[in-house]
């Protein structure tokens, strides 16, 4: 058994080395995804997305002087482990450009700090939120189409202060979603803004009454009361007890509040004084052609992230292209392709957006998931709203900056 | 792909199948040598990787510490910290009989996982800790990872060498006689539990050191690296297939359990390019059709634990590396 395992082993060193001896004209990109693990469901979507681009730049003319682009598949099974396992592969045995992914953040942040900042390649991941890639002290290598964690608790407190919102109690479910836009709307509403926030507490899940919750935190005087909670669930049970008591004339919700069945429980006619953020699908026209396309190959064109994985890849392909291949420059022609200067490039338009380079003429790509207009942590602002409660449901007031 | 990429491939791997080394052994003096089902690794890895990050990260807002200290203390801490949890967990969960505890541990990781993600204050939640210092991380992609893997296999070398010091000395073969014979053991007078707590907290030590050395070299560690696939059952596979209650054998196990975990990615990415996402399945197929073979024609692992009485048959006996 002992040399069958070895020969086993050996056989496999033997498979790679010979797979990768032909010598291959094309540039590759890794697609890096937590193909199997705890979002194995969500995965091959955005994946498929990805390959959509690839193919695109394929059909349109491929990249330089008509190589072929190749998404190269890792499995990061949405874990550190298997994210620099999957990273270092592509980095030195398929010697990829740049990466898409990993779709995790514990696995972006791994692969990351151990393979591809070390290595100067150009990470771009299209669902990894947590606040620590921002910053991380990457070179400018690393890059998201996805919004922050953060941005969402920070734009709701700009729009409210905006709005006019004075004092405020804010009231947050326990765990990671809750705390997380919790401490970023208290890092923005009080810290930056001056605002007021006489208390700032959590509560547990599930609990049928929470008047003791809300007559603590109506103590303070304040007139809002800010919930991020899910609002079929325990959100609305806040919320209603809250009405039922007159503990606060004004509500805020985060976009877990953003649920009809507020507006089913509790009526419109009693819900005028309360608004609640929630990320917009920008109705662009980008979105549409990348909806258009997806659903030209079998893909699903609301599957979670697969715009921003679309993006993630498109940008990069043009990123390889502004840098004329050149390894070391992609992280820095990422920006210079998508930095809101220039001549507009929508999804799917690599032929226009080849010919535009090649004339040396600035290109500014705007993706099916927003305009990525990347900031110097390398990342970009999402598209998030305020919502109030009229005679057909929510409707949008104003964006959210 | 040039040589240089093989050679860096070569290099992390090193890396990685040192720091599994480094977790087999430790499983390797709780089965091996006494007997205790320990299903909870990923708990004393994550305890161990946190504690190190705590250490030795620059002081940051919302969460204990930084202490700003040098890696090698956040490395001992670490060890201190795993025995240190270990200890109540060994005191109240060894009296089980071995499925018990197996129970009991899984448990007991869930706890330590759930703890590290919800808190915020401890260890910056689901969030994770970044910006850990890696030991020579200032150098170039390949020189800092050839100057992690010394590092790491200095490390993995000495606990091998007082790990097989401990084995072949009276302690390691009392421990087996607890493990093959609990009631002779006692009969002779050995207090039974007092030293099965012991192999217990050397055990989670060593783990607790492990994930020290993981979360340095990502520079991060974030509660989704407690996945009980990759830091628990993998680690097992790892010993089973190399031989429990071998040392080289829980060494080599890490060795060919990850080469074939790590390099099947790649033979597997030569299906067609439409089986690329299905691929990826085969490899968890092998690693399970690994383990049932090697228990069905080999259960005592690649390199068996050595005769009793038989000391020479651990050092002259075959290596097949």
């Amino acid at each position: 058994m002992k040399t069958k395992f070895i020969a086993l082993a050996a056989g496999m060193l033997a498979a790679t080395a010979l797979a990768s001896a032909p010598a291959q004209a094309d540039v590759k990109i890794g697609l890096i995804g937590g193909v199997s693990g705890p979002i194995a469901a969500m995965a091959p979507a955005m994946i498929d997305a990805a390959q959509l681009a690839v193919q695109q730049v394929n059909e349109q003319g491929g990249i330089g002087d008509g190589e072929n682009l190749v998404g190269v598949v890792g499995d990061s099974a949405c874990n550190p482990q298997g994210g620099t396992d999957a990273a270092t592969k592509a980095v030195n045995i398929e010697g990829v450009v740049g990466i898409v992914g990993p779709h995790c953040s514990g696995a972006v942040l791994a692969a990351a700090g151990s393979v591809t900042i070390p290595a100067g390649i150009a990470l771009i991941t299209p669902s990894g939120t947590s606040p620590e890639i921002s910053g991380l002290e990457d070179k400018g290598t690393v890059f998201r189409t996805v919004p922050s964690d953060d941005y969402q608790g920070r734009a709701l407190a700009r729009t409210m202060k905006e709005m006019g919102y004075g004092k405020v109690a804010v009231a947050y479910l326990n765990n990671d979603y809750g705390t997380g836009l919790a401490n970023a709307f208290k890092a923005e509403y009080a810290d930056e803004l001056g605002g007021e926030i006489t208390q700032f507490a959590a509560h547990e899940e599930g609990k049928a009454s929470y008047r003791s919750n809300l007559a603590e935190l109506a103590k303070g005087g304040a007139d809002t009361l800010v919930i991020f909670d899910y609002g079929d669930g325990t959100g609305l049970t806040i919320l209603r007890q809250a009405l039922e008591n007159g503990f606060f004339d004004k509500f805020v919700g985060g976009d877990g509040m953003k649920s009809d069945a507020v507006i089913n429980e509790l009526g419109a006619e009693n819900l005028a004084n309360f608004v609640s953020s929630s990320p917009v699908g920008e109705q662009s026209e980008s979105l549409d052609m990348f909806n258009e396309a997806f659903k030209g190959v079998g893909g699903d064109p609301d599957a979670i992230f697969a715009n921003t994985s679309y993006d993630a890849a498109f940008v990069l392909a043009l990123a390889i292209e502004k840098a004329g291949g050149n390894k070391a420059d992609v992280a820095a022609a990422v920006v210079d392709v998508s930095n809101g200067e220039g001549e507009a490039i929508r999804p799917g338009e690599w032929k226009k957006a080849k010919e535009l380079i090649a004339a040396g003429t600035a290109i500014d790509y705007k993706g099916a998931a927003g305009d990525h207009n990347f900031d110097e942590k390398g990342d970009v602002p999402g598209t998030y709203a305020l919502f109030e409660v009229g005679s057909n449901g929510f409707e949008v007031i104003t964006e959210m900056k | 792909m040039e040589f240089l990429g093989l050679v860096n491939y070569a290099l992390f791997m090193g890396i990685f199948i040192c720091i599994y080394a480094l977790l087999a052994l430790g499983l390797n003096i709780q089965w091996g040598f006494a007997g205790l089902f320990n299903a909870g690794i990923a708990g004393f890895f994550a305890v161990g990787a946190y504690t190190s990050a705590i250490v030795s990260t620059p002081p940051a807002d919302g969460r204990l510490g930084g202490f700003d200290l040098h890696f090698v203390f956040g490395w001992i801490a670490a060890m201190l910290a795993a025995a240190l949890v270990a200890w109540p967990i060994g005191k109240i969960c060894l009296r089980f009989r071995s499925d018990y505890l197996a129970i009991a541990s899984i448990g007991i990781a869930e706890i330590i996982r759930l703890v590290i993600k919800s808190e915020p204050v401890l260890t910056n939640g689901a969030r994770g800790i970044s910006s850990i210092p890696r030991p020579a991380g200032d150098l170039a992609y390949m020189e800092s990872q050839i100057a992690y893997l010394i590092i790491v296999l200095a490390v993995l070398i000495a606990a091998y060498v007082l790990v097989e010091r401990q084995f072949n000395a009276p302690w390691g073969r009392m421990m087996r006689a607890i493990r093959d014979n609990e009631d002779a053991a006692k009969a002779m007078g050995k207090d039974v539990e007092f030293r099965r707590l012991e192999a217990f907290i050397f055990g989670a030590a060593l783990m607790g050191l492990g994930g020290a050395l993981f979360a340095h070299f990502n520079r991060s560690i974030t509660p989704e690296a407690i996945d009980p696939m990759v830091a628990t059952f993998l680690i097992w596979i790892m010993l089973i297939l190399g031989g429990s209650g071998n040392n080289r054998g829980a060494i080599l196990g890490a060795a060919v359990v990850w080469i074939i975990w790590s390099v099947s990615e790649i033979a597997t990415d030569r299906l067609p390019h439409e089986y690329a996402v299905q691929a990826k399945y085969i490899r968890l197929f092998l690693i399970g059709l690994m383990l049932q073979l090697v228990l069905r024609f080999r259960p005592e692992g690649l390199l068996p634990e050595p005769l009793r009485g038989d000391q020479r048959a651990t050092k002259s006996g075959a290596d097949p590396r």
